[in-house]
């Protein structure tokens, strides 16, 4: 998803940042580290902003690192104003803790209000919808199930890198592209 | 030396002799960045890339929700996509 919205955009003032929820330790998903890493990603694209220079300087004075989170909100949405869209993806947030989960949708609901031009992605089990609508009345939703087309092609793909090629004939070869597809299609 | 922080690695030259390149890595940038936030997703999204088949899941980037949700002006379009789906099914993998 994130290399279709870089090629759509293709612009300078079009920024895609993105983010996986997955394999994070529940230290790392903190929010600040998550929204640090979009205000990262944002600030790779130029200039360090002057204001983010100045809070690592005064923090590098004192003890106890990492200020608060409502820094990042509004930084990001300073760097957002000077874009004209911003695409922020997150996936596998399911993966993150409810605390986390809620912590993180409060903030892109507040840089979706301040910031017109933002634009979330968010993927996840079906189960986190309710969540999500608590702080977005309104999603567009899209339920991704395979196509038969797509697991025929992800077949194809795997059985063409079979690391036991001898063991394969036509016969097998079409038993498998019969039935995998049909089980699936029915779960 | 900003803060301390020395890498060093070997490189062959065309003589195949081994020298050693000291390189001061830790730039002021370097160091609010990684400040900033310790977690890199671009790492992530290197095997993502690789191990994805394209192709796969393209109808959900050709749907019109899709398309008016990238596409469409700021305030005629709700801001947040929300893609689910049942583990294993291509989320992370959708192109």
């Amino acid at each position: 998803m994130i290399d279709r919205l870089c090629d759509q955009a293709g612009r300078k003032d079009i920024a895609v940042v993105g983010l996986y929820c997955d394999f994070l330790s529940h230290q790392e998903q903190s929010t600040t580290n998550v929204l640090g890493a979009i205000l990262k990603q944002l600030s790779r694209r130029g200039e360090i902003p002057k204001d983010i220079r100045e809070a690592f300087q005064k923090a590098r004075e004192e003890f106890g690192g990492r200020g608060l989170q409502l820094f990042d909100q509004v930084e990001i949405m300073k760097i957002t104003a000077s874009l004209s869209r911003v695409f922020i993806c997150i996936d596998a947030l399911d993966e993150s803790t409810p605390q986390h989960r809620q912590e993180l949708l409060q903030s892109l609901q507040e840089i979706v209000r301040g910031s017109r031009n933002t634009r979330i992605f968010l993927t996840g089990r079906p189960h986190i919808e309710d969540e999500i609508m608590r702080r977005f009345s309104k999603v567009v939703r899209i339920h991704l199930s395979p196509t038969q087309g797509d697991i025929e092609s992800y077949l194809e793909m795997k059985l063409s890198r079979d690391t036991d090629p001898y063991a394969m004939d036509d016969e097998l070869r079409a038993d498998i592209m019969r039935v995998i597809p049909e089980k699936t299609s029915k779960m | 030396m900003a803060a301390g922080n020395v890498n060093s690695f070997n490189v062959l030259t065309n003589h195949n002799n081994i020298v050693n390149i000291i390189t001061e890595t830790d730039t002021e940038e370097d160091q609010i960045l990684q400040w900033l936030s310790p977690l890199e997703p671009q790492r992530r999204h290197q095997a993502v890339r690789t191990g994805r088949l394209d192709g796969i899941g393209n109808w959900v980037l050709e749907a019109n929700k899709f398309k008016e949700w990238s596409g469409g002006k700021d305030d005629s379009v709700e801001p947040l996509l929300f893609c689910c789906g049942s583990p294993g099914v291509g989320k992370t993998y959708l192109r």
